[in-house]
């Protein structure tokens, strides 16, 4: 049996990621974005995620991030100056802060993100339903979360055939790599078509909204640890947003 | 001694957080041999033919491919010298017609138009794909899929074809005519492993059939 925060009702966790994300969101403060990054980190952890994988493989991206912060950085310029090319700042003060909460805000959403990765779609979809969100709207987010590894999966297939073609993407000069990498939007948005077509046939051939009504033979029940979550992670958002605002 | 071209010693692989698929398997294929590779579903064929090309790396033991270790190698390098045939051909499809599909290679390869053009019409007419030429890939058959993969990958002039389930989708003459073709590169000295269940097709073409069963080779006949 799960205890603790794997024991959580997925409703619970939509509360929560709710919660994080939206203080990522709205924050400005710099050390107030770690400190929920932070809490995001060791939630995520507590409920089992597989964020250290997840951590592993955005390292890949890591450049993005650092890219990001620098854009952000001379796009929106403010205070002292820090590098300075031919009498324009590139790179200030204030940019950086500005870039830097933003790398912060971002991965505050995707960790917290994790932490919804920890129940599976069809307990997302019930929690939804319980919730009296319509269930065609509650299956279309199951579909998305289900098909979102299988796109990551076409996105690899497409680089390995690519690969298996005898080509080194690492060195063929950087024009015919984007020429390359625009060769994975198709098979990727095809794929994806032709997924949903055959879904919604299978769909229609299971006499999917056949009847008005539905009955489910999962029925999810919070418990005493679910409210306490709820409620701390409101009562603690909400105060943080009224003290930093 | 002919020197193997592909080499497993000692090749152990599980997918994540799952039992091992493959077991301490070691193995030798040869450039000169067809070899067939059989065995229930379930019983590591596919995972053997990734593990071979590279696709997927063995968390035990080592694969040497033409006397170099594949784990120094990059996947780019390893598909110079190995073709592979994916059991879906629709996963190793990509380009928005037959013929860019067909040409991809080439042309980042640095080959010059007209040889281009050249390679693209042999290609066509030899699996019969002039009629499609200009077809969106993904609207083609499974069997014009089967045969569009095959011919991306001959012209990429491999030494070694790894081909798992490669009749899957063909009807009696397209199976003929494909075996046809695997003889015609036999007799150019492409070395082939077919991982199959059509014993019929394999039975006529190969030289060595390996048997497998729970991720281990229980037979090897040659």
């Amino acid at each position: 049996m799960k205890t603790g925060l794997k024991g959580l009702d997925p409703r619970s966790k939509l509360v929560l990621v709710l919660c994080l994300s939206t203080l990522g969101v709205f924050i400005q403060d710099i050390g107030i974005l770690t400190a929920v990054l932070c809490a995001s980190i060791v939630l995520s952890a507590a409920s089992g995620s597989r964020l250290f994988v997840l951590i592993k493989k955005f390292r890949r991206i890591l450049w993005l991030f650092v890219a990001i912060a620098v854009i952000q950085s001379v796009f929106a310029p403010s205070g002292r100056a820090l590098v300075n090319l031919g009498g324009i700042k590139l790179i200030t003060a204030g940019g950086l802060y500005k870039g830097v909460a933003m790398v912060l805000r971002m991965s505050i959403v995707m960790v917290s993100a994790t932490i919804m990765a920890t129940s599976n779609s069809r307990e997302i979809v019930q929690g939804l339903v319980q919730w009296k969100v319509p269930y065609e709207i509650a299956f279309m987010v199951s579909v998305a979360i289900r098909f979102l590894p299988l796109l990551t999966d076409e996105i690899k297939n497409v680089v390995t055939a690519v690969q298996l073609r005898g080509i080194e993407l690492d060195r063929i000069p950087a024009r015919q790599r984007l020429k390359v990498y625009s060769y994975l939007i198709m098979p990727v948005v095809s794929g994806a078509v032709i997924k949903s077509r055959e879904l919604a046939t299978t769909m229609e051939t299971r006499a999917f909204r056949a009847y008005p009504k539905r009955t489910s033979y999962m029925v999810l029940t919070m418990n005493r640890n679910d409210y306490a979550v709820i409620t701390t992670s409101l009562v603690i958002s909400i105060l943080t947003l009224y003290i930093t605002h | 001694m002919v020197e193997p071209y592909i080499e497993l010693d000692d090749v152990s692989f599980a997918y994540e957080r799952c039992a091992p698929v493959i077991q301490a398997l070691s193995l030798k294929l040869y450039k000169e041999q067809f070899t067939a590779i059989t065995g229930p579903n379930g019983s590591g064929k596919t995972t053997l033919g990734k593990v071979m090309t590279g696709i997927l790396r063995p968390q035990k033991g080592r694969v040497i491919i033409c006397g170099k270790d594949s784990a120094d190698m990059k996947l780019g390098e390893i598909g110079r010298r190995i073709g592979y045939l994916f059991q879906n051909p629709a996963l190793q499809i990509f380009a928005p017609t037959v013929r860019e599909e067909i040409s991809f290679a080439l042309e980042l390869k640095g080959y010059s138009k007209e040889e281009i053009d050249s390679e693209i019409s042999r290609s066509l007419k030899n699996f019969d794909l002039v009629h499609r030429s200009d077809a969106f890939p993904f609207k083609l058959s499974r069997g014009e899929k089967q045969r569009l993969a095959i011919a991306a990958m001959l012209v990429n002039k491999p030494d070694f074809l790894i081909l798992d389930e490669p009749t899957t989708g063909l009807d009696m003459e397209r199976r003929r005519v494909l075996s046809d073709i695997l003889l015609g590169l036999k007799k150019k000295g492409i070395g082939m492993a077919v991982i199959s269940h059509d014993r019929a097709f394999v039975a006529c073409l190969a030289d060595r059939t390996i048997r497998m069963y729970g991720g281990e080779i229980v037979e090897d006949r040659t």
